[in-house]
């Protein structure tokens, strides 16, 4: 029976109850509850969606039309840079953070965090680098605009020369996001470690606590190595060294290296809390248990470990030797393996299974659907020959959306509905959450399915303007993107309204196993407080009559009485 | 807010349970992530040394190593002095432990003393090639980490004047001296890479 | 007293296979097999003309990975259709669904099988990477100095070394005999060598008619080779970002007849040196009569001086 340690300057802080209408100052404050910092990385992520969605608007905007029209393609160059920055830097990582917060300590029964303040450091660290990347725009010269893999030499060319440049701010505000992301890691880490209730050993733990782990190992093992490289083009960007200039022996190539080491896992870490997130809401809207559990718990390592060794992918034809290109081609190859086990679980859970298609249940359906397209697009990329032709077109855009925003997204959006009653206690209004669905999934695949053709025809990426035989995929994405632009009404009147004043949520309207509904809709400060709940089963043992806790009785009650 | 025990169910744990604090369990964790980006800077110097058409700069020939592998009995000394110290708090002797921790740290900022001594003699400047640049982006690296070390051996230093301060535990003095032979590693590796392979 | 054998109880019989469930499966698996047949073969419309000897192979491959990765994708999502269509709980009804947790044999089919087929997969791509044969050996070249002395010949080819010069943001071609050109003349059916040189910042060697592609590294010079298949004129496109007017860095191949070819570099032998395509340069321009508006660009590099500057406004076929 493992002992649960509670650091007990946690318990010493006072926290008001998430969700009364009259602490929202608590948002804007330095707090160290988990349950609060987890709301203010998810709403400042969401408003990071709205910017970088805002950026692409413009982007498809100019894109509608073969010639570069709508705006200078210098400021269409900085618009996609931004896009991809801010997007991944903002909104993915910030949300999935918050969706850890909300989820790690509640479904494994901890008080909080490992670390409450190093916690809140982590969440102010965000805004500090908002601030730096959106100042960017406006400093002479503008943004960084060699897109968000800012490779050199083109990115470190600072035409005007001043040393606060829009490139130098960029590097700058991305090295804070790691720090911020380093500071999570270790949080996530020791937590999951360390403070799990009593009787839940490593296979008693949800999915989604697994999956957390697997990114965020990666994400510790990765980012140093993003860091390095940032800081090496910093100096060769602002204090005249040659790491990856040529004029004095350096080599680019080397860059592309350090980036994609951490670039690949990073992809990894955005992913896995998603796969985490179907596994946690297809066994309660299909009412069946996760099939083979250990499979799936198990190969979100095994992708940890194979994550590491895959990034040449992403250089198969910039400059590296062919044995490298094979070896790397493998490895890649491999990766469809453990991510079959999970994509095939999921199908056998919701196999006889009784569904639900609640709005959490279509965004997960939708999302999976999306995902076996785009991993399937994924294993062409990962074809050495077929890279080579398709690498660094519309086919690459269209495969890494369709897992960013048809799947991650998609998941993200069904985790928000999902756990909505729980950490907000109130219901959200299902008509409005369909909607959302329907705009949003008909909306992504408008944008991103026709631009597969574009790029196997041969269309660039990153370009501002285009040969005109490419012009009738370009309007239909267009069109497609703009649906996503309205789509995002229903959702945000949905959060504020439901949020604001809609029903009472009780402790667990989903009739859902796990620690986190034992507790009440929202949970208090210190989630179980004194009374921590002895686990004495797997989970989502749906249809099998077994109690998750011992006493469960005891704790649903006093939930509901809460 | 506490609750007595013996209200409770035998399987209901209650929340004020001593714990042995999570703090070298994260700390571990920070320095198996940081010595990746040691590990990245180790490669690329590697990688450059290797594919550089033109290594050292014109009118370099090479490095001095005598003064280098002097700092570097120094540091890996330190280490030693560091683990010593560790010994006298653990055995509760305060006075002792300042002393010798204090003496790690004279060590340490010799060692710092010695890379500002070797830095301005050098001829050649961090825009020299890729020479220049990871020369110094290493040993600037690894020296800021030998300062933010003595920093942070300081404070341990500071709080030990606190009374009862070390009475519950090191709180924090095995993590800065797990840092310190962290950073002594790292150089240890340095050394070999930038003044042995030459 | 005769010891009597209490009576054995009966064994119940076992099901016999449930046939219908076979029949099913058996047919969707039919139809999934005869539509990603279907789907495999229309692959190909979606792919530009094949102008290289090695677009045939990339096809192949293409076609082969859309086949299987239909039938995956028929498959799942077929089975994902049937259980949101005939699995689905009536508003009222509570109950749960069957308690299957696992089935060890499954678990281990579905993750050796899709192991086998990568597999697979990979071998056959390693051996069209042998068959295609395109990368040359690439050297690092103090700048300054010329990037292809000690870069050994192709001894494959029969055309060439051809240097591929990228700048931003134009493309010059420098054929051994000395001509200089914009547009890249290539003879029909001969194995050709170029020499692909940056002079500032990365830039991507794409021909997508020839389903080739190689970054050219500043610093760098990389030998490269291709025999083009197809007469035709065909786009070339820089595919790596390079800056601010990257998406004009377009000019095209032509691949023509031997005795076409030989005819253009002998016309072009005695053509005068003018300036080449420079698309950024006339964009640039006018940005500056603009009043110099817009995000930070370096200037385009000067235009290359050329024999043949090329026709930009001739159609291209891929």
């Amino acid at each position: 029976m493992t002992t649960t340690n509670y650091d007990a300057r946690v318990l010493k802080a006072p926290h008001p109850v998430p969700g009364a209408p009259d602490n929202w100052k608590r948002f804007f404050s330095f707090n160290t509850d988990a349950k609060v910092i987890g709301i203010q990385y998810i709403v400042t992520a969401l408003f990071f969606l709205l910017v970088g969605g805002l950026l692409a608007m413009i982007m498809r905007g100019e894109l509608i039309t073969p010639p570069a029209d709508l705006v200078d393609p210098t400021v269409y160059n900085g618009l996609y840079t931004m896009h991809g920055t801010v997007m991944l830097f903002l909104f993915l990582f910030p949300i999935l953070n918050g969706l850890n917060n909300l989820l790690i300590p509640t479904m494994i029964g901890a008080p909080d965090m490992a670390f409450p303040k190093l916690n809140a450091a982590a969440f102010w660290l965000v805004p500090v680098f908002a601030v730096v990347l959106m100042g960017s725009f406006f400093v002479p010269g503008g943004p960084a605009s060699s897109g968000w893999w800012s490779y050199p030499p083109v990115s470190i060319q600072n035409p005007l020369g001043h040393f606060f440049n829009g490139e130098m701010l960029w590097i700058t505000a991305v090295a804070l996001s790691g720090v911020s992301s380093i500071f999570g890691a270790i949080n996530f880490v020791t937590t999951i470690i360390r403070m799990r209730a009593p009787g839940m050993g490593y296979f008693r733990m949800p999915i989604y606590v697994w999956t957390a782990w697997a990114a965020q190992t990666l994400q510790l093992l990765g980012l140093p190595a993003l860091t390095g490289g940032a800081i090496m083009l910093l100096f060769d960007l602002s204090f005249g060294t040659t790491f990856f200039r040529p004029e004095g022996g350096g080599d680019p190539v080397l860059f592309q290296h350090f980036f994609w080491f951490y670039s690949h896992p990073a992809v990894y870490v955005m992913v896995l809390p998603v796969f985490g997130i179907f596994s946690e809401l297809f066994p309660v809207y299909a009412r069946k248990p996760l099939f083979g559990y250990k499979f799936v718990a198990i190969a979100s390592f095994g992708i940890t470990i194979l994550a590491l060794i895959v990034w040449v992918h992403h250089m198969f034809y910039t400059g590296t030797p062919m044995w490298m290109r094979n070896v790397f081609m493998l490895t890649t190859m491999l990766i469809a393996v453990p991510t079959g086990v999970k994509v095939f679980a999921w199908i056998a859970t919701l196999w006889r299974g009784r569904l639900r298609l609640d709005t959490p249940m279509l965004f997960c359906l939708g999302g999976l659907f999306n995902f076996i397209f785009a991993g399937i697009t994924g294993v062409m990329l990962a074809t050495v020959p077929i890279d080579v032709h398709v690498g660094n077109t519309y086919f690459v855009v269209s495969h890494f959306h369709y897992i960013i925003f048809n799947t991650i997204a998609f998941g993200i959006f069904a985790a928000i509905y999902h756990w909505f009653p729980k950490f907000t206690g109130r219901m959200y209004y299902e008509g409005l959450g369909k909607i959302h669905f329907a705009l949003t999934f008909i909306g992504a695949t408008l944008n991103w399915l026709p631009l597969h053709w574009a790029g196997l025809l041969g269309m660039p990426r990153r370009v501002a303007s285009y040969d005109p035989e490419f012009a009738i995929w370009n309007v239909i994405a267009s069109i497609g993107a703009f649906m996503l632009g309205v789509a995002s009404i229903p959702f945000i009147l949905n959060m504020v309204s439901s949020w604001a004043r809609g029903p009472k949520a009780p402790p667990n309207p989903w009739r859902a196993i796990g620690l986190e509904w034992l507790l009440p809709s929202p949970p208090p400060a210190e989630n179980f407080e004194d009374d921590i709940p002895t686990v004495i089963n797997e989970p989502y043992g749906y249809g099998l009559g077994k109690p998750l806790v011992e006493d469960e009785e005891y704790y649903i009650r006093r939930a509901q009485e809460a | 807010m506490t609750t007595a025990n013996s209200e409770l169910p035998l399987n209901h744990t209650p929340g004020h349970v001593k714990h042995d604090g999570h703090n070298l369990t994260g700390f571990i964790i920070f320095l198996c992530s940081e010595s990746i980006i040691f590990l990245a800077f180790f490669t690329g110097y590697a990688v450059l040394k290797i594919t550089a058409p033109e290594w050292l700069p014109t009118g370099v020939d090479g490095l001095e190593v005598t003064m280098p592998l002097i700092n570097t009995v120094v540091l890996v000394s330190s280490s030693f002095v560091a683990y010593f110290a560790e010994r006298y708090l653990h055995k509760g002797n305060l006075p002792g432990f300042r002393i010798v921790w204090l003496l790690t740290m004279l060590m340490g900022s010799y060692f710092v003393y010695g890379q500002y001594v070797e830095w301005s003699g050098l001829a050649f400047g961090l825009g020299s090639g890729v020479f220049g640049g990871t020369f110094y982006l290493l040993t600037g690296f690894h020296g800021l980490h030998v300062i933010t070390g003595i920093i942070l051996m300081g404070l341990m230093l500071a709080r030990s004047f606190r009374p009862g301060n070390y009475s519950k535990g090191d709180m924090g003095v095995t993590s800065v001296s797990l840092f310190w032979h962290f950073v002594d590693v790292i150089w240890i590796i340095l050394f070999i890479l930038i003044y042995v392979w030459q | 007293m005769t010891p009597v054998t209490p009576k054995q109880p009966e064994t119940p019989k076992q099901p016999g296979p449930n046939l219908k469930a076979i029949a099913i499966i058996s047919i969707a698996v039919g139809i999934d097999i005869f539509l990603s047949v279907l789907i495999a073969q229309w692959s190909y419309s979606w792919l530009p003309i094949q102008a290289s000897s090695a677009a045939p192979y990339v096809d192949d491959l293409f076609s082969l990975e859309t086949g299987i990765g239909a039938f995956i994708f028929l498959g799942c999502t077929g089975v994902m259709a049937w259980v949101v269509l005939f699995n689905r709980a009536s508003k009222y009804d509570e109950r749960d669904g069957e308690p299957i947790e696992g089935n060890i044999k499954l678990e281990i089919t579905w993750t050796i099988l899709p192991l086998l087929v990568v597999f697979a997969i990979g071998i056959y791509s390693i051996n069209v990477n042998q068959t295609l044969q395109t990368l040359g050996p690439k050297q690092k070249y103090q700048l300054g100095t010329d990037p292809t002395a000690g870069l050994p010949a192709d001894p494959t080819s029969s055309v060439g070394p051809i240097d591929v010069i990228s700048r931003q943001w134009s493309w010059e071609f420098v054929y051994p005999d000395g001509v200089r050109s914009s547009e890249l003349h290539l003879p029909v059916g001969e194995r050709v060598n170029f020499r692909l040189i940056s002079e500032d910042v990365l830039h991507s060697f794409y021909v997508p008619a020839f389903r080739l592609k190689q970054d050219i590294i500043p610093g760098s010079v990389i030998s490269y080779s291709l025999t083009p298949i197809r007469e035709g004129r065909y786009r070339l496109r820089d595919a790596m970002f390079s800056g601010a007017y990257f998406s004009n860095n377009q000019t095209d191949v032509i691949v023509e007849s031997s005795e076409s070819y030989s005819d253009w570099l002998n016309r072009m032998e005695r053509e005068p040196l003018h300036p080449g395509l420079d698309p950024g340069r006339e964009i640039y321009e006018r940005r500056l009569a603009k009043g110099n508006k817009g995000w930070a660009t370096v200037p385009p590099a000067p235009a290359p001086m050329v024999n043949d500057p090329g026709d930009p406004t001739a159609p291209h076929e891929a």
